[in-house]
C-alpha cells in the first residue's frame, strides 16, 4: 500500500502545488480494511494544460447519443470541423430493418451548417433554415436533430425557435439541443441534454407495441462493433423481445414506443441513467443494471433478468441459452486464457467500460490494477447511494434538468409492467436491486487504483511505474503506451474488431487480447547486435 | 472550365464535408518545431477532437493542451484559464516554444489574446518560453489555412534581421513526413544547406526504441528560423497559398530574401522545376543518382501508359496536393475528370487553367465543396478512381470507386504518416499505386466484359 502511495507522490511530483492537491482527490486506492468508499471527486472542471481524455458537451450529445439513431439527419449547426470530428467516428453500426429502408439510414452522413465568418457576425439563423428546407427536400426524414457548437450560444442563435418553425412548415419532429461544447465539464453534460430532449419530445409519442409477452429496452448500449446485435440475438433466443436498443441502431420509430417496453435494461449507466430514471417516474417502467460485457457477468445478467418476470418457462429457456452457450465457446476461451492468464492490465474509459470490461479480463484470468473513468460521476465509482449527497455545483446547474411526473393515461406500476402482484414484486425487490448500481469500486482488489478523469501525463508514469502488460483505452494514448513498450487495445473503437459483448464477443475479444499479447514485435526491441558484447564477452572467455 | 449547372447550384448544407477546421493544421505545422507544446484556446473538446484526428493518421502520440473553458469562462473571459494552462503545460512539459491557438470560441468570445499574453509574459519573465499566438477560429479557413497561418506566425515571431549567409529556406505545405525526409534528401544531394519550416519528419513519425519522451525529439530549431531572414533563397512549395498567408512572402518583402514558389515536387515536370531551381543555387549538375530515378520513373510512365490512359481520376483535398497531384495524372494522360477541395481562399483555380490548357475534356472543378457535390461529379463524368483523403472512401462503398489514399487524413488505413509522393521516387511509387488501383479493377471485371461482350457464357 506504502508502494503505491509512493508511486502516485512521485507520478504528481512534476505538477505545480495546485494541481497537485486537485488531482490527489482524483485518484483513491483501494483500502479493503477500510469500511466504505472513500469519496472521490469526480463531474469537476478539467484542468487546464492538463492532457485530459475529455471531449465537450458536444461530443455527448451529438457523437454519442442521438448521432447514432440512424433514421434521423443529424445537423451540426457551427463551423466545420465539429462536424468533421464526430463523422464516423464512434463505429456505431446501424442497418436496414422492418421499419427502417437502407435509404431512410442516414447515421453514417454528416451534415452541418459549415458557418462562415459572416455567419458568425449576423447570425446562422436562416442559415440553419434554409439547409433544413433543403435537406428535408433532398431526404424526407422521418425527424432532424439540430446540434448547437461553441460559437452558436454565444451568437444567440435560437435554433429552438428555428427547429420550432421547420417543424411547423414541413410537418415533422425537428429537435433542438443547445449541446455547445463549453457547457458543463465534459461529454457528461451533453448526455443529459440529449437524454432530456429525447425524453421530452420523442419518448411516448408512439402508440404501437412490439409483439411479445417479456419487451424489453436495452438503454446506453452503442452497438459499437455491432455489440448490440450480438445482445439482441441472444436475448431473441430466450424470448424476449427487443423493443429498442438506444441508441445503437435505434430508429426513431422505436424511441417513440421505448414507454411501452416491460422492463428498461440499461448497460451505460453514467449515459443513459436520466432516461430510466425519468421513464420510472413518468410510466412506472423499472430498470435494472446489466453488464453484457464477459462471460461470467452476461450469465449473470440474463439470470437476473429472468427473476424479473417470476416466469419458469423464461428461466428455463435462460438456463438452456446459457448451457448452449458457454458449452460452444469455452473451449475457445480456454486457448486464449493460456496466454492471457496471470498478466495485469490498466483498464480506461469513459464512464462504464473501465467496470464492465474488468469482468471480462477476469475471465481470461487477467488482473485490472489501475481503472479509470474520463467523465463519471461520483455515484459510477462509490454506487448510486451517494447521489443525495453530491454537491450541485455551477457547472451542473447549468444543465437543465427536466422534472417529469406519472403519466396519468400512461403510468402503470412497475408489478403490473411485470406481471406480478405487488407483494411478489416486493420480494423480488428484495432478490434482483432494481433502479440500482454498486458503481466501480466495490469491484477493485486491494491495492488498486481507481483513477478519475486520467491524463496523458499519469498513464505514462503509472505504466512506467507498475508495468502492465496491457493497457485498454483509447486512441489519443493509445500510442503512449505502445511507444513504452507495452500493447494498447482501443475499448472505444475495438481497433475496428467487435463485437466484444455477449458470448460471441467475448471469443472475439478474447482472440484479440492474445493477439496483442503474443504479438512477435515486443520480442525484437532490442536488436540482437546490442546482446553482442555480452555474447562476445562469453566466448572470448571460453 | 466547365462547371456544371446541376452541381454548381449554391446550397447551404455541407453534407459529408472535405476540410476540416483551421486549428488543426495550425497543430502541425507547430509539431515541426523543436520543443515545442501546442496550446487550443477553447473548450476541451476541440483539442481532444484535434488529438484524435492526428493520431489516427499519424499513429503517434499528439499532445494538444486546452485551456478548457466552461460556460463561466464565456461571460467573464477565458484569462485566467489560459495562464494556467500556460503554468502548467510549462510545468509538466518543460517546452522552449508554446503555440497558442485559437478556436472558434474564444474568436467569438473576442479574447484579447495579445494583450493576454503580454501579461502573462510580464507575470512570468524568468520562464524563457517562447509564445506564439496563432488566431486561428474554425470559420476563418480550413485546416490548410490554419497550416499557413501557423508557419507563417512562427517566422514572424523570430525573423530578425541578420547577417547574410549560404543557407536555403524550404518551406513545405501540409505534407507527410516520409515526403518531407525524401525532400531533405534532395537537397542533401545537390550539397546545400537549409532549415526546413516545419519539420515534423521526426516528431510525428518516431522510429521505435529508447525512452519515451513527452515532446518527441526533432523539428525545425528555433535559432534556425530566427535566421531564415539572411538566407540565399526560400523555396516554397505553396503555388496555392494565398498571399495574406504566405510564409515566403513575409521573408520576401520583409527581409528581401529571393522567394521561388514552386509546386510540391509530386510528378515529373514538377520534380523537373525543383531540380532546375536546385541546380541553379547549388551551381552543381543534377547528381547521378537523381538522374537514374529520374530514368526509373520514365521508365515506369513508358511502361503503364496503356493502363494509366484508362483513368478517369477524381484529386480531392488541399489545394497543394491536389495541384500536384492533377499533374502527375495529366502528364500520365489520366486527365482528371473531377478536381475537387473543400478548402477556400486559394489560388488552386487559377493555376488549373494553365495544366489544363492541352486537355480534351475539361474537368469539373469544385472549390468549396463536400463529398455529396463530388459524389455527384464523379456519377455524371464516369469516374472511376479517385486521389485523396480518407473522407473519400464514401466513392468506393457507393460507387465501387476505388481510392488511392494521399494526404490528410488517412484514419482508414495504416501508414498515413508514410505515404511517399516526392521527388522522382515518390512520383513512381504514387503512380505504381494509382496503377494497379486501375489494373485491380480491370483483372476483376475484364473477362466478364469480354464474355458479355461476345455474348459467351460459359469459359474463363
Amino acid at each position: 500500500m506504502a508502494e503505491i502511495d509512493g508511486t502516485i507522490e512521485e507520478m504528481l511530483l512534476p505538477y505545480p502545488e495546485m494541481v497537485k492537491k486537485n488531482r490527489k482527490k482524483h485518484l483513491i486506492v483501494k483500502d479493503e480494511a477500510a469500511a466504505c468508499c472513500p469519496q472521490i471527486e469526480a463531474n469537476t472542471r478539467t484542468i487546464p494544460g492538463i492532457i485530459s481524455q475529455r471531449g465537450c458537451a458536444y461530443a455527448g450529445c451529438k457523437g454519442v447519443v442521438v448521432g447514432p439513431i440512424k433514421d434521423m439527419i443529424t445537423i451540426t449547426h457551427g463551423p466545420v470541423g465539429c462536424g468533421y470530428y464526430t463523422w464516423g467516428t464512434r463505429r456505431n453500426k446501424a442497418r436496414a430493418d422492418d421499419t427502417t429502408p437502407p435509404e431512410k439510414i442516414y447515421s453514417t452522413l454528416c451534415f452541418t451548417t459549415d458557418m462562415q465568418e459572416p455567419d458568425i457576425v449576423f447570425g446562422g439563423e436562416k442559415k440553419l433554415a434554409k439547409m433544413i428546407d433543403e435537406v428535408v427536400a433532398a431526404f424526407h426524414p422521418r425527424a432532424i436533430n439540430i446540434c448547437a457548437t461553441c460559437p452558436v450560444g454565444l451568437i444567440g442563435d435560437d435554433i429552438s425557435a428555428v427547429g420550432k418553425a421547420a417543424q411547423e412548415r414541413h410537418g415533422i419532429s425537428v429537435i433542438a439541443y443547445n449541446c455547445e461544447g463549453y457547457k458543463g465539464v465534459s461529454q457528461s453534460a451533453g448526455h443529459h441534454i440529449a437524454n432530456n430532449k429525447i425524453m421530452e419530445n420523442v419518448i411516448g409519442t408512439g402508440s404501437e407495441r412490439k409483439p411479445g409477452t417479456y419487451v424489453i429496452n436495452i438503454l446506453g448500449e452503442y452497438n459499437i462493433g455491432g455489440d448490440g446485435w450480438e445482445l439482441e440475438r441472444i436475448l431473441k433466443e430466450i424470448g424476449y423481445t427487443v423493443n429498442c436498443v438506444l441508441p445503437g441502431d435505434s430508429s426513431y420509430l422505436d424511441i417513440k414506443t421505448l414507454h411501452l417496453a416491460d422492463l428498461n435494461l440499461v448497460q451505460c449507466h453514467r449515459s443513459i441513467n436520466y432516461i430510466a430514471e425519468m421513464m420510472e417516474t413518468k410510466y412506472g417502467i423499472p430498470w435494472l443494471k446489466v453488464n453484457f460485457i464477459g462471460v461470467e457477468s452476461t450469465i449473470e445478467s440474463l439470470r437476473r433478468m429472468a427473476r424479473c418476470f417470476d416466469d419458469d418457462p423464461l428461466e428455463e429457456q435462460t438456463e438452456i441459452v446459457i448451457a448452449r452457450e458457454t458449452a460452444r465457446i469455452f473451449p475457445v476461451m480456454e486457448q486464449y486464457r493460456k496466454i492471457c492468464q496471470g498478466k495485469t492490465a490498466f483498464l480506461f474509459g469513459g464512464g462504464s467500460r473501465a467496470h464492465h470490461y474488468r469482468h471480462l479480463l477476469a475471465d481470461l484470468g487477467i488482473e485490472v490494477s489501475v481503472a479509470g473513468y474520463e467523465f463519471a460521476h461520483r455515484d459510477d465509482y462509490e454506487g448510486r447511494e451517494v447521489i443525495p449527497t453530491i454537491k450541485t455545483d455551477a457547472d451542473s446547474k447549468n444543465i437543465p434538468e427536466l422534472h417529469v411526473t406519472a403519466d396519468p393515461i400512461l403510468y402503470r406500476d412497475a408489478h403490473t409492467r411485470l406481471n406480478m402482484s405487488r407483494e411478489k414484486f416486493e420480494e423480488l425487490s428484495s432478490r434482483v436491486q432494481l433502479g440500482y448500481y454498486e458503481g466501480l469500486y466495490p469491484h477493485l482488489k486491494d491495492g488498486h487504483i481507481m483513477v478519475d478523469d486520467y491524463n496523458n501525463h499519469e498513464t505514462e508514469e503509472m505504466i512506467r511505474a507498475l508495468k502492465p502488460d496491457i493497457v485498454f483505452t483509447g486512441i489519443k494514448d493509445k500510442y503512449i503506451t505502445h511507444k513504452q513498450g507495452v500493447p494498447a487495445k482501443q475499448l472505444h473503437a475495438y481497433d475496428y474488431s467487435g463485437p466484444y459483448a455477449g458470448f460471441n464477443g467475448a471469443i472475439i475479444f478474447a482472440r484479440d487480447v492474445a493477439n496483442a499479447l503474443s504479438t512477435p514485435a515486443w520480442k525484437m526491441v532490442t536488436p540482437p547486435w546490442d546482446n553482442y558484447d555480452n555474447a562476445q564477452g562469453s566466448e572470448d572467455n571460453a | 472550365m466547365a462547371k456544371l449547372s446541376q452541381i454548381n447550384t449554391v446550397k447551404q448544407v455541407n453534407e459529408n464535408q472535405c476540410q476540416s477546421c483551421m486549428p488543426l493544421g495550425g497543430v502541425v505545422a507547430f509539431k515541426g518545431i523543436e520543443n515545442t507544446m501546442v496550446l487550443v484556446h477553447g473548450s476541451q473538446g476541440c483539442s481532444t477532437y484535434m488529438r484524435l484526428m492526428n493520431v489516427e493518421h499519424y499513429n503517434e502520440p499528439v499532445d494538444i493542451a486546452s485551456s478548457a473553458l466552461n460556460e463561466k469562462q464565456t461571460i467573464h473571459g477565458g484569462e485566467a484559464n489560459l495562464k494556467k494552462a500556460l503554468d502548467n503545460v510549462s510545468r509538466v512539459y518543460a517546452p522552449k516554444v508554446i503555440g497558442v491557438l485559437t478556436t472558434c470560441l474564444a474568436e467569438t468570445m473576442g479574447e484579447d489574446m495579445d494583450r493576454i499574453l503580454r501579461d502573462y509574459r510580464k507575470e512570468r519573465v524568468t520562464s524563457g518560453i517562447d509564445i506564439i499566438q496563432v488566431p486561428t477560429p474554425s470559420y476563418g479557413g480550413s485546416h490548410t489555412e490554419g497550416f499557413w497561418a501557423a508557419t507563417k506566425a512562427i517566422i514572424a515571431y523570430y525573423a530578425r534581421p541578420t547577417e547574410e549567409h549560404k543557407q536555403i529556406n524550404i518551406i513545405i505545405p501540409h505534407i507527410s513526413p516520409a515526403d518531407i525526409r525524401e525532400i531533405k534528401r534532395i537537397f542533401d544531394l545537390f550539397g546545400l544547406t537549409y532549415t526546413l519550416l516545419p519539420d515534423y519528419s521526426m516528431t510525428l513519425d518516431r522510429p521505435y526504441g529508447g525512452r519515451y519522451q513527452k515532446i518527441p525529439p526533432g523539428g525545425t530549431q528555433t535559432q534556425d528560423i530566427a535566421r531564415m531572414s539572411g538566407a540565399r533563397a526560400t523555396i516554397q512549395f505553396g503555388l496555392t497559398c494565398p498571399d495574406n498567408l504566405s510564409p515566403g512572402l513575409l521573408l520576401n518583402q520583409e527581409y528581401g530574401v529571393p522567394l521561388y514558389n514552386l509546386p510540391l515536387p509530386i510528378g515529373l515536370q514538377n520534380m523537373d522545376r525543383l531540380v532546375e531551381t536546385l541546380e541553379k543555387l547549388s551551381g552543381r549538375s543534377l547528381p547521378d543518382v537523381i538522374r537514374q530515378e529520374r530514368g526509373w520513373l520514365l521508365d515506369g510512365m513508358a511502361d503503364s501508359h496503356k493502363f494509366n490512359a484508362d483513368g478517369r481520376p477524381i484529386v480531392y483535398g488541399e489545394p497543394e496536393l491536389v495541384y500536384a497531384f492533377s499533374s502527375i495524372c495529366v502528364e500520365n494522360g489520366a486527365a482528371p475528370v473531377v478536381i475537387a477541395s473543400g478548402t477556400r481562399n486559394s489560388l488552386l483555380m487559377g493555376l488549373l487553367g494553365t495544366l489544363l490548357a492541352d486537355v480534351d475534356e475539361h474537368p469539373v472543378v469544385l472549390e468549396e465543396t463536400d463529398f455529396a457535390a463530388i459524389d455527384d461529379a464523379g456519377v455524371l463524368t464516369g469516374a472511376n478512381i479517385a486521389i485523396g483523403h480518407s473522407g473519400g472512401k464514401f466513392l468506393t462503398e457507393r460507387r465501387g470507386i476505388p481510392l488511392v489514399r494521399v494526404g490528410f487524413p488517412i484514419h482508414d488505413r495504416t501508414g498515413g504518416q508514410r505515404v511517399l509522393s516526392a521527388g522522382y521516387t515518390g512520383t513512381l511509387a504514387f503512380l505504381d499505386r494509382f496503377t494497379n488501383a486501375l489494373l485491380e479493377t480491370k483483372y476483376e471485371s475484364y473477362r466478364e466484359l469480354r464474355k458479355e461482350e461476345m455474348g459467351i457464357k460459359e469459359g474463363v
